[in-house]
């Protein structure tokens, strides 16, 4: 990778970094984990920038990137999580006070779907991708992103803290 | 809080997201860790190219046409599809855009021996929802190049989710290539020059079938072939006919069946099945799932043998053999020798066995006199 093409990653990354971390975020439901799987993702970015800038769509190339490193992730975790019967994630997202404000009743509510049902969500009601384009990126059918939408948004009306926490 | 609807989930989750508020961007950091993988993917890549120089030794790289072939998808039963030359300002090394049922795919040529590539490789980056890869796939492929073909364009399949992709170097006579489906509609695709190759690409379902490519100079037709269609595949455009020239017939037939007994592959059932006919010749191993296929286009010497990787390793090698060979021999790489069993097909003999390993092995052709007529 020349000088050019090495500063024009960097600008990139920094302009980037928020979004993909707050995609992390959606996934993980932890800033601390969002903020490693974004950086590996671009570090991965960056071993074949010049491939990510040809695709001709490098956001789209590297938010793939982070899908995939937060797969991984969860098949890593996956034997403690057997061994421990513990929730998907080990800590349940709460904010520094515990005080259940709207944003964490959401985000408590995501950390209860699977890890496929809360990408879709994440990647359809948040980055407002097409169903195509989530089935795509998340490497599943139409009618997969289709199922999983509807029973994640159904889990979520039925979530006790989000319909009775009145949050409204 | 009730989640009534989509967009009132979407104004929460925009408030949740947006107030995290992420630590400044660790720039050095990923740029180091990224140095890292290339070094790890360049060490890989050594190894990878040892293996394919020992495969080598075996098969006849100058005829054959093979590569790992996609999942089984369903044959594509109706289906739009549209290419284009690149556009204005299009992105250096664009050979062709279009769209499968509306969706987008477009595929670039990255720069020979460069970014992961041998110094006889470039990479082709397959891209769009249309081919199962917005963020964009990545294929090694030989240089594109008409020097060994033996016709007007030199095509590689490449799988790509539920697309197949046909990239072709196109010789500088040819002003345009049509390619004519099986549900008979006609794509016209132009060449164009990257990195000082002229060379057209296309995209298809994977499953659908080609009737018939055609290439074109300013004063009329040079040559046509016709693909062969593997079952829930790739098409496989090997072999070139003059215009009016008669076709060979079709044949095919059952070689051999069984079980991988170990190695990478053990357990694994195969099956391999001969296709002769206006394409050459190709021998895809099925069963359950199409995993390889090697095509040719014609069988000058009395003996051919081709590898066929499964599982990685090239564990099962299929031969052919003119119609005078009685018998063969193969000796295998652990010392071991046995008469492999020949069956007709066509006006050709093939036989399959499954490899003791990756080392080397012999083979000696015999005809019915017993006389060799051939050997390794």
């Amino acid at each position: 990778m020349n000088a050019r093409t090495d500063t024009e990653f960097r600008e990139f990354m920094r302009a980037r970094w928020p979004a993909m971390v707050r995609l992390a975020y959606g996934l993980t439901g932890d800033q601390g984990h969002a903020e490693d799987v974004a950086q590996a993702a671009f570090a991965r970015a960056y071993a074949s920038w010049p491939r990510v800038r040809r695709s001709g769509d490098p956001d789209a190339y590297v938010r793939q990137i982070v899908i995939n490193e937060n797969r991984n992730r969860f098949r890593k975790r996956r034997v403690a999580e057997q061994l421990t019967d513990s929730a998907l994630i080990d800590v349940p997202w709460t904010d520094a006070t515990r005080d259940y404000d709207e944003r964490s009743a959401l985000m408590t509510a995501l950390q209860r779907l699977g890890p496929r049902q809360r990408a879709v969500l994440v990647l359809r009601y948040w980055l407002d991708l097409t169903e195509q384009e989530t089935a795509a990126t998340l490497n599943c059918s139409v009618g997969t992103v289709k199922s999983q939408a509807s029973r994640a948004l159904a889990a979520l009306r039925q979530a006790a803290d989000l319909v009775d926490g009145g949050l409204s | 809080m009730i989640i009534d609807d989509e967009r009132d989930l979407h104004e929460r989750l925009e408030a949740a997201f947006e107030a995290i508020s992420p630590r400044p961007a660790p720039v050095d950091q990923a740029v180091r860790g990224g140095r890292m993988i290339r070094i790890r993917r360049r060490a890989a890549l050594a190894a990878g190219v040892a293996v394919v120089a020992a495969a080598a030794v075996f098969s006849v790289p100058a005829l054959l046409h093979r590569t790992a072939a996609p999942a089984p998808t369903s044959p594509a039963r109706s289906y739009t599809v549209t290419v284009q030359a690149p556009g204005p300002g299009a992105q250096p090394g664009e050979i062709a855009t279009g769209t499968i049922n509306g969706q987008r795919w477009w595929v670039v040529a990255d720069r020979p021996g460069v970014d992961g590539a041998s110094a006889t490789q470039q990479d082709i980056i397959i891209a769009g929802p249309a081919a199962g890869a917005i963020g964009g796939n990545i294929s090694i492929v030989p240089v594109l190049s008409t020097a060994d073909s033996p016709g007007p364009v030199s095509f590689t399949a490449i799988p790509s989710g539920t697309a197949q992709i046909q990239v072709g170097a196109v010789r500088a006579d040819v002003s345009y290539v049509t390619v004519k489906l099986d549900d008979g509609s006609v794509l016209t695709v132009h060449p164009v020059t990257v990195y000082g190759t002229r060379a057209v690409a296309f995209a298809l379902p994977a499953g659908a079938g080609i009737a018939d490519v055609a290439a074109y100079s300013r004063h009329g037709e040079i040559g046509y072939a016709v693909p062969f269609n593997q079952p829930r595949g790739l098409a496989w455009i090997v072999s070139w006919l003059r215009p009016g020239q008669r076709q060979a017939a079709r044949a095919s037939g059952r070689i051999a069946s069984g079980r991988i007994a170990s190695g990478t592959a053990g357990g694994q059932a195969w099956s391999a099945t001969a296709y002769l006919g206006p394409w050459g010749i190709c021998i895809p191993i099925l069963d359950p799932q199409p995993a390889e296929v090697a095509c040719v286009p014609s069988v000058p010497a009395p003996v051919v043998v081709l590898n066929l990787d499964q599982g990685g390793a090239p564990e099962i090698a299929a031969g052919i053999a003119a119609a005078s060979v009685a018998r063969v021999v193969v000796t295998q790489p652990d010392g071991s020798t046995a008469s492999v069993r020949l069956v007709t097909v066509g006006d050709r003999k093939f036989f399959v066995f499954v490899r003791s390993g990756a080392r080397p092995l012999r083979w000696v052709a015999y005809d019915r006199a017993g006389n060799v007529v051939a050997s390794s």
